[in-house]
């Protein structure tokens, strides 16, 4: 066991990276196969619109994932991301449409909120030893309460692409010759590989996944592990706050009371992209591509129409695959 | 030291509660006192489906305006969610053990009130259900519900609908497609409106010598009578109910049936889906306010976003049920039946709101954000 661990954590082993190369691989022409099924089966999906909704709406999953992908390695789980989201846009967007603020302060907000919620879900699940899932079970609790408290129940629209204030909505789209073109993709990307040479290259990354394969070696080999684990929670605060602005930027009202489930799609697509339920195994680009699984079949299936029932379990069988993949691929390891 | 402070704490907590207890005991022979005097002063409770809603929010506006004019007070709860369905019987239970003169209650679920109604009933508290009846309520709990009229409201939006697209349907060489999305297919108040809007907008087409055809979710495709065949049908209905109640999902399926060729019009038949054709027009910029330019837009209640896309043209119009009235309906029930006169069932009418009518006094207070 500990002998694995050193392999996992190492990063430079070879057959851990053929590995994990072949996975994101099989990932990718799973998303590739979809969309072109998607596209044949239905005349309305492969329309360049379709293609825009897509990345509009996999933007706030795909924060969320990668977000969530640093406490999943750990071992952990935060479920707080979905109400969390949620809560954070509410309180950002009624500084800026209730109480006057620039819509830059607003969005620092948001970002900073997700920040300190993921400190106290870091703390509580290192410094005071709760279950992960429980733990971050009632900050989705609180975060869901204090997101409409704050507002009071009224619904926040953030400023539109039109009006004063609005020019955050271009950070994810903008128009050109009539044409709406899906930048927020870019950032996406460019967040992607930052974030794989974080998980890759440094110790936040590499500690992060040892902390996942096995605590206790990690710890009597002289790493902080009670700081690394928090920081684990304080990176999925943080790009739940990025995912709270990209939320504010594609949809019109945030509603208080909603959110919940949000953390489903995020968890879903990080684990179809091969980060393991149990810990210290994972990748970034693996976790893009699980969630863009996660979004075709949510807008492909609608397309090529299949009611809602089917939507629903279909989309659970997937996830059930995936989820036996990774227990198939660790027995084989174990052997 | 800590334990001492601890048991210090909860014995504060519980002579309070004692003083509190005794203090609401008071009131109640306060206001029974003052219901053998003036014939004013009762006291009622109101439990709303969710205290986290602009909704319930107007809901409660007309509340307080009633209870003022009639001099009674009130107390109003709720849960967070609407779909915190025991949270809000344990409220219900609570406003029981108050000993109110009556209880208005909009309640989540129709099943898990029951137990709770019949213990009104024991203790004679009369309850006026409003937004939601409770049709299995024990024989004489409920004594009138205040509702809106879900099957008219769905034709309201049918009807003006209808005027904007009628001359394209007459006009048409081709097939034709009008969507629906309703966010479920579960509840009453959902399929009620869906229905409504697909049986009168049949009957209108019906009318004028056309055919029509319903298509899409079983459930609501299974109630339509003399369904026509979708082949040879010269308008065809769509109805689609997303998988799961969020904007986003909503406005796939709405994607989904805006982008075919032959759509004419769309109806979002609640605030949820009515912002799903919104958010998917974001991207595909169909939506306009004839037939020939794009495809007309129909929503549904209100809300910042709804009213601002009704107010510069982008939908057409929507439909807006009265909060406000239903919670000034129920009190005046309440008063009525505690004064002894005779109360009945009342369906709320609905009303059509465009650009041109939104700020008019009737209408306004029921928009809400």
């Amino acid at each position: 066991m500990a002998n694995k661990s050193v392999t996992k954590t190492a990063g430079t082993n070879k057959s851990f990276i053929d590995r994990m190369g072949g996975q994101k691989f099989i990932v990718l022409l799973i998303v590739i196969a979809m969309f072109i099924f998607f596209c044949a089966m239905s005349p309305q999906f492969r329309k360049y619109t379709t293609v825009v909704s897509i990345l509009d709406y996999s933007y706030y999953i795909a924060l969320m994932a990668i977000g969530v992908a640093f406490p999943l390695m750990t071992g952990g789980v935060d479920l707080s991301i979905g109400t969390g989201l949620i809560c954070y846009s509410l309180i950002g967007g009624y500084l800026v449409v209730h109480q006057g603020w620039p819509t830059g302060a607003g969005m620092v907000v948001s970002i900073l909120l997700g920040v300190a919620f993921g400190v106290i879900n870091g703390c509580l699940v290192a410094l005071m030893d709760l279950p992960p899932f429980l733990a971050t079970l009632c900050t989705c609790m609180i975060t869901r309460g204090f997101g409409s408290l704050i507002v009071g129940g009224f619904g926040i629209p953030w400023p539109t692409a039109a009006a004063p204030g609005g020019w955050f909505r271009s950070i994810f789209k903008i128009k050109m010759g009539g044409q709406n073109i899906p930048i927020g993709f870019l950032w996406i990307i460019i967040l992607v590989i930052i974030m794989t040479f974080v998980l890759n290259h440094t110790k936040m990354g590499r500690y992060t996944l040892a902390i996942g394969s096995n605590k206790e070696a990690t710890r009597l080999s002289g790493v902080n592990v009670k700081f690394y684990h928090i920081m684990a929670y304080v990176i999925c605060g943080f790009f739940t706050g990025l995912a709270a602005i990209a939320y504010s930027a594609i949809f019109a009202t945030v509603q208080p009371g909603s959110g919940a489930g949000f953390e489903l799609d995020a968890i879903g697509g990080a684990i179809i992209g091969g980060v393991s339920m149990t810990g210290g195994v994972g990748s970034i680009t693996g976790t893009l591509a699980g969630v863009f699984v996660i979004c075709l079949l949510k807008t492909g299936l609608p397309f090529i129409g299949l009611t809602a029932n089917w939507q629903q379990i279909i989309t659970g069988i997937v996830l059930i695959i995936s989820v036996l993949i990774d227990i198939l691929k660790r027995e084989k390891e174990a052997k | 030291m800590k334990k001492k402070v601890l048991a210090v704490l909860l014995g504060g907590c519980m002579v309070a509660g004692l003083v509190a207890g005794c203090g609401s005991k008071d009131d109640g022979k306060a206001t029974d006192g003052g219901d053998s005097g003036e014939g004013g002063g009762y006291h009622f409770e109101v439990v709303v489906k969710s205290f986290q809603s602009t909704y319930w929010q107007a809901a409660i506006t007309g509340v307080d305006e009633k209870a003022e004019e009639l001099g009674v007070t009130v107390n109003k709860t709720g849960p967070n969610a609407e779909s915190d369905i025991a949270d809000q019987v344990q409220m219900l239970n609570n406003a029981i053990n108050q000993n109110p003169d009556g209880i208005a209650l909009a309640a989540n679920s129709q099943d898990a009130v029951l137990e709770a109604l019949q213990t009104a009933l024991d203790k004679e508290i009369p309850v006026v259900c409003f937004d939601t009846g409770v049709p299995d309520a024990p024989e004489g709990s409920v004594i009138a519900t205040i509702a809106t009229d879900n099957e008219a409201a769905g034709a309201v939006a049918a009807e003006n609908m209808y005027e904007v697209i009628k001359d394209t349907i007459a006009n048409a060489t081709e097939q034709v497609r009008i969507g629906e999305v309703n966010q479920d297919a579960t509840s009453a108040n959902i399929s009620g409106r869906g229905m409504g809007f697909i049986n009168k907008m049949k009957e209108l087409i019906e009318a004028d010598g056309k055919t029509v055809a319903v298509v899409g979710n079983q459930y609501y495709v299974d109630q339509v009578e003399n369904n026509g065949d979708e082949a040879s049908a010269d308008v065809i209905i769509e109805v689609a109910v997303p998988a799961q109640t969020t904007v986003e999902l909503s406005s796939t399926e709405a994607s989904n049936i805006m982008t075919k060729k032959d759509t004419i019009a769309i109806f979002g038949s609640n605030q949820v889906t009515a912002e799903g054709v919104l958010t998917a027009n974001q991207n595909l910029s169909v939506l306009a306010a004839t037939p020939e330019e794009g495809v007309v837009g129909v929503g549904f209640d209100a809300g910042a976003t709804l009213k601002a896309a009704v107010a510069d043209g982008t939908l057409i119009g929507a439909v807006t049920q009265a909060p406000v009235d239903q919670g000034s309906l129920a009190i005046q029930a309440l008063y009525d039946y505690c004064e002894g006169n005779e109360v009945k069932d009342i369906a709320t009418d609905s009303y059509w709101y465009d650009a041109e009518n939104m700020e008019e006094d009737d209408i306004a207070p029921n928009l809400y954000d």
